[in-house]
């Protein structure tokens, strides 16, 4: 056969996939909270992408490495936005601007990095507990039980605390805390699908085990984990911001929204004439941190009215 | 099953599942070297400070592991959880010290959130793709995206620094000089001020202290509020897609009753498990909101104790703590959820 | 068969003198979904005559269901009743269910008009008992009578003359008389909040109690006093559907409309259940319209028949008629397509439109193989070319 006849037959075969698709897009296309939804999200692509066009690193401060926020002098006040410093200054002289475009990238780097760590994590002891059952499942599910028991960012803390504050720790400690989770509801989805007719099916012309989680359980599994992961990466990024406010994160100067705010605690309430003097200091690094998990939540609640098979026809 | 029968059932499970939290600690206390573990057996600050061969061999910190971990399940349930080296007191003692100012938080907190929760959620799903549901659900997208303390703060900046209604801590000065001291003829019944001031007959210090408290719970609220919303929102749909629905409305029932008294019950089942991770939540949100309002309660103390050189008795006794809560609150929920539905106990 | 003694004592005598408790003109419902407006209900005109057992049959998406759900006014989003007249006689005259009040049509569902499902345990609410169920109906509207009872009991323990419980007595009986001349009063709304006090409740739920008990026993179900504590899930399906018509009966219902009710249970059950209503249809004196799929239930307990197709009505006729002479093409085709040993299976042609491009005239013309040149142009009406058969059809 040749290519382009193979490739009709492809198309043909998949029609329905693609018409799927097509629905979906379209659906994409009619929710105006999805669009803005994405349209935040592309916004912030572009920045982390463009950080080192925009603010460029390069100042002697930073001793060579450009997550750190550069000084531009030594006066300990906060100085207000101007046209050297379009954010202004931190105490100390960190330019906020800089922080707040680098931090980007550092946003992103912590959600993709702990959600898939996790994902990666919770696929592999989801799959098999609920693949081959039995006292397999049992132990593992109890113990991601314990790990669920606890508050997770508590027990962040606690991990952070006996391994020292930085942001690899508590990229660490959100992995070791969020992949239950994620096991949990892996394995649910595995165990209502393994029941369906079509594994079953697929079981008694000869496929492998294997190839049965791969090509037939994983995909049907696969919707409700990819709603929680988008969902969960503006999760992440709040707890990490909330460890680092409360100094559990990288060390001070670091490009990172949370830790830029707990850089400006002892500023939030200046003097009694005029209490919101430094306000630039915290108010826009969270409305960094607020319109980026915004856009992720955005797009993952979408995602479950897209998907949700009950919704989806309405 | 009766539900009898349930409850005794569920309290059984509890022990494994304590036993799992325990585990758990200690796997991470054994990441520490013997010197460092020895602060969580010791009584005393002499004895923090020399943690010498005795104090190991005391504790038993050079023998096996389950050795070790019989000794310290030992000492913790009589009640010894450690030395804290940042206040200097033992770790239970500090606890119990800083307890009354969280569970305050909590106790204002929790109410709000699950019936404002529960009515904005119903209200939500009655009026599905209308004005209300709109609003309902864009508020609780956007409060679920802030970042909590940075609501703390702006709340603070705004209705503090800005137009000076409600102050952070819990007290003002004034009062909180008064509650404190020994010469007074203050006594402190719970620790709760609220509570406290109508005890000892000072009304104007409970009314102190509820202003005081508005922004925390406010704070918290909001932060939690979204989930619980969201939740009831979409299994209220759900209920009301179901076939009883239709049957009771075919029996003459009004909107509002078939609303209130069948689809409600049904939504709230989910709900009711959704508790479970509103105890967490809340858990979580106390360190926040106490560390940012400057509240002196568990959360600002464990987040003091974890920052370096790091209070390694008080953030595990904390953990360990917040363990054991978490299970009972899991352990509550279920009982609850088996009244509800009567399906469940044959389970 | 009863039912041809009943059609002939109906037929004995003019049409006009043959009431009709239930009159459906010209019934229009539209769905208004994502995909576009699913026209269900497309000019749909049916007569339900007193004491009779109608039966709506068609295939699964005709619309029979929706036409029920519409004689209640329940029609759920994103339906709409877009037209037409719903005519019910009662004792004070005639009115029109789809242009009368919400309060007044609540007085109507379960006490005049009442419904049983398809499927009963989805019926029920699974976190309540069936007492407390049945219940519901009872109290809501038939609460005078129940106080009136209770009333008579409180008088009785009055003339007992216990001076220490009189004052007690004394204050139900105000409550009482309160209950039966204003059941829903605001007042009696809010008494029944206050703890101490809603225990006068206690008289009002034992005569309730009494009541449901008596009804379980009449729809043949063992051990009443036990059954109305338990929950739907624990019943078999066949109880679950005594309990929902029960339920329905409950309040001696001027018409019961019986929405495939046996379809998902096991064909023994199926007959015990058919058997019942029966039995309850001459015990309660009530009429019937029982809509199924099944032809062969329609033969076994129907008086009348109509046939649906696509959000119309083809064909409305007497049972054996229906039966001997089908005028409808699709009646023709389906009674045809029943298998038979020795016949050739034979089915109609084509498949049930969607519904959101209907075909244009009459809805049957694209399967019809009787299809003329009109058939697409003009939708046909209700003619009668033989005693009391009425079809819609271009051939007549």
């Amino acid at each position: 056969m040749g290519i382009m006849s193979r490739l009709k037959k492809f198309i043909t075969e998949r029609s329905p996939n693609v018409k799927e698709i097509k629905f979906t897009v379209s659906r994409i296309k009619k929710s105006p909270l999805s669009i803005m939804g994405i349209t935040i999200l592309v916004f912030f692509i572009a920045i982390a992408l463009l950080a080192p066009i925009l603010a460029p690193p390069g100042h002697p401060s930073q001793r060579g490495d450009p997550y750190r926020i550069p000084k531009f002098g030594i006066f300990p006040a906060p100085q207000p936005p101007s046209e050297e410093h379009p954010f202004g200054t931190a105490q100390w002289q960190y330019d906020i601007y800089y922080g707040i475009i680098w931090g980007t990238r550092t946003a992103f780097r912590i959600g993709f990095i702990v959600v898939i760590s996790a994902l990666a994590i919770s696929l592999l002891i989801g799959s098999v507990a609920g693949y081959y059952g039995g006292i397999i499942d049992e132990l593992l599910m109890r113990f991601t039980d314990i790990i669920i028991a606890f508050p997770g960012l508590i027990l962040a803390m606690a991990i952070i605390a006996v391994y020292g504050p930085s942001l690899d720790n508590i990229m660490l400690a959100l992995v070791l805390v969020g992949w239950p989770g994620y096991a949990r509801v892996i394995r649910g989805e595995i165990l209502r699908v393994k029941s369906e007719d079509y594994v079953e099916a697929a079981k008694s012309v000869g496929c492998s085990d294997l190839r049965v989680i791969v090509r037939h359980v994983l995909p049907n599994a696969i919707y409700p984990i990819v709603i929680m992961a988008s969902l969960d990466i503006g999760a992440v990024v709040l707890s990490a911001a909330a460890l680092s406010f409360l100094g559990l994160g990288p060390p001070p100067g670091y490009a990172d929204w949370g830790q830029m705010i707990s850089f400006s605690r002892g500023y939030i309430y200046a003097n009694p004439q005029d209490p919101l003097k430094y306000w630039f200091t915290w108010v826009i690094p969270g409305i960094f941190i607020f319109l980026f998990v915004l856009g992720w939540n955005l797009l993952g609640d979408a995602f479950r009215d897209i998907f949700d098979p009950t919704i989806r026809r309405r | 099953m009766g539900l009898r029968t349930f409850v005794i059932r569920r309290f059984l499970l509890l022990i494994p599942t304590l036993l799992g939290v325990t585990l758990l600690i200690f796997a991470v206390m054994q990441v520490m070297s013997p010197v460092e573990r020895a602060a969580l057996y010791v009584t005393s600050e002499k004895d923090a400070q020399r943690a010498t061969a005795e104090i190991i061999k005391k504790y038993g910190l050079d023998q096996p592991i389950h050795v070790q971990y019989f000794i310290w399940i030992t000492e913790v349930l009589g009640g010894n959880l450690g030395w804290s080296t940042k206040t200097h007191r033992p770790v239970l003692a500090a606890i119990l010290e800083k307890a009354p100012a969280t569970m305050e938080l909590c106790i204002f907190t929790l109410p709000v959130i699950v019936f404002a929760g529960i009515y904005l959620g119903v209200k939500s799903a009655v009026n599905r793709d209308k004005f209300v549901d709109h609003v309902t659900r864009t508020t609780s997208i956007i409060g679920w995206s802030l970042p909590s303390f940075w609501l703390g703060i702006l709340l603070l900046a705004i209705f503090f620094a800005y137009l000076g209604w409600f102050p952070p801590e819990r007290l003002g000065t004034a009062n909180l000089d008064h509650v404190l001291s020994t010469q007074t003829s203050w006594i402190d019944y719970t620790g709760l001020y609220t509570i406290d001031g109508l005890l000892n007959g000072r009304f104007d210090i409970t009314v102190d202290a509820i202003r005081h408290l508005v922004l925390p719970v406010v704070s918290l609220t909001i932060q939690i509020i979204a989930l619980i919303v969201r939740v009831m929102r979409s299994s209220m749909l759900e209920a009301l897609n179901k076939g009883y629905i239709v049957a009771a409305r075919a029996k003459g029932l009004t909107k509002n009753e078939v609303i209130n008294k069948h689809a409600r019950r049904n939504a709230l089942i989910p709900v009711v498990t959704l508790t479970g991770m509103l105890a967490a939540g809340l858990l979580t949100g106390v360190v926040i909101t106490e560390s940012v309002f400057n509240l002196n309660g568990l959360g600002r103390f464990a987040a003091y104790a974890a920052l370096p050189p790091p209070d390694l008795p008080a953030v595990l006794g904390f953990a360990l703590l917040t363990g054991v809560i978490f299970v009972m609150a899991n352990l509550i929920v279920d009982i609850i959820y088996a009244y509800i539905d009567p399906r469940i106990r044959l389970g | 068969m009863t039912h041809l003694e009943t059609s002939l004592t109906q037929r004995s005598g003019e049409d006009n003198a043959v009431e009709n408790l239930l009159s459906i003109k010209n019934l229009e419902v539209k769905f208004y979904t994502y995909e576009g407006i699913v026209e269900a209900i497309d000019g749909v005109n049916l007569n339900i005559r007193k004491y009779e057992t109608l039966g709506l049959v068609g295939e699964t998406g005709c619309g029979k269901s929706v036409t029920s759900l519409s004689v209640l006014v329940l029609v759920p989003p994103p339906g709409k009743i877009e037209g037409g007249k719903i005519l019910l006689k009662t004792k004070e005259g005639t009115v029109d269910l789809l242009h009368e009040k919400e309060a007044s049509l609540r007085g109507i569902r379960g006490k005049d008009i009442s419904m049983i499902f398809q499927e009963p345990r989805s019926a029920l609410n699974p976190v309540y008992t069936v007492g407390e169920q049945i219940a519901e109906v009872l109290v809501n509207h038939r609460k005078k009578e129940f106080g009136e009872r209770a009333l008579k009991q409180i008088e009785n323990d009055l003339s007992k003359g216990q001076s220490i419980t009189d004052f007690i007595y004394r204050f139900e009986k105000k409550i009482y008389q309160k209950i039966i001349d204003n059941p829903n009063a605001f007042s009696l709304k809010i008494l029944s909040r206050i703890p101490i006090v809603s225990r006068y409740q206690r008289r009002l739920n034992m005569e309730t109690k009494k009541e449901i008990v008596r009804i379980l026993r009449d729809m043949k179900i063992p051990d009443p006093d036990r059954v109305a504590e338990m929950y739907p899930h624990e019943l078999s399906s066949g109880m679950a559907q005594r309990v929902v018509i029960s339920m329905a009966l409950g309040c001696n219902p001027k018409l019961l409309i019986a929405d495939e009710p046996t379809t998902n249970l096991d064909v023994t059950v199926q007959a015990q259940i058919l058997a019942l209503i029966r039995e309850l249809k001459v015990a309660f004196n009530s009429t019937v319209l029982y809509i199924t799929h099944d032809l062969g239930v329609i033969a076994e307990i129907c008086d009348r028949v109509a046939v649906m197709y696509a959000g119309t009505v083809c064909e409305v006729a007497d049972v054996v008629e229906l039966f001997k002479a089908p005028l409808h093409p699709y009646t023709q085709g389906l009674l045809e397509s029943i298998p038979r040993p020795g016949k050739r299976f034979t089915s109609i042609k084509g498949e049930v439109p969607g519904l959101i491009n209907p075909p244009r005239g009459c809805r049957f013309h694209p399967r019809c193989p009787n299809a003329m040149e009109i058939c697409p142009r003009k939708k046909p009406t209700f003619t009668e070319p033989a005693k009391d058969h009425f079809v819609t059809c271009h051939l007549y």
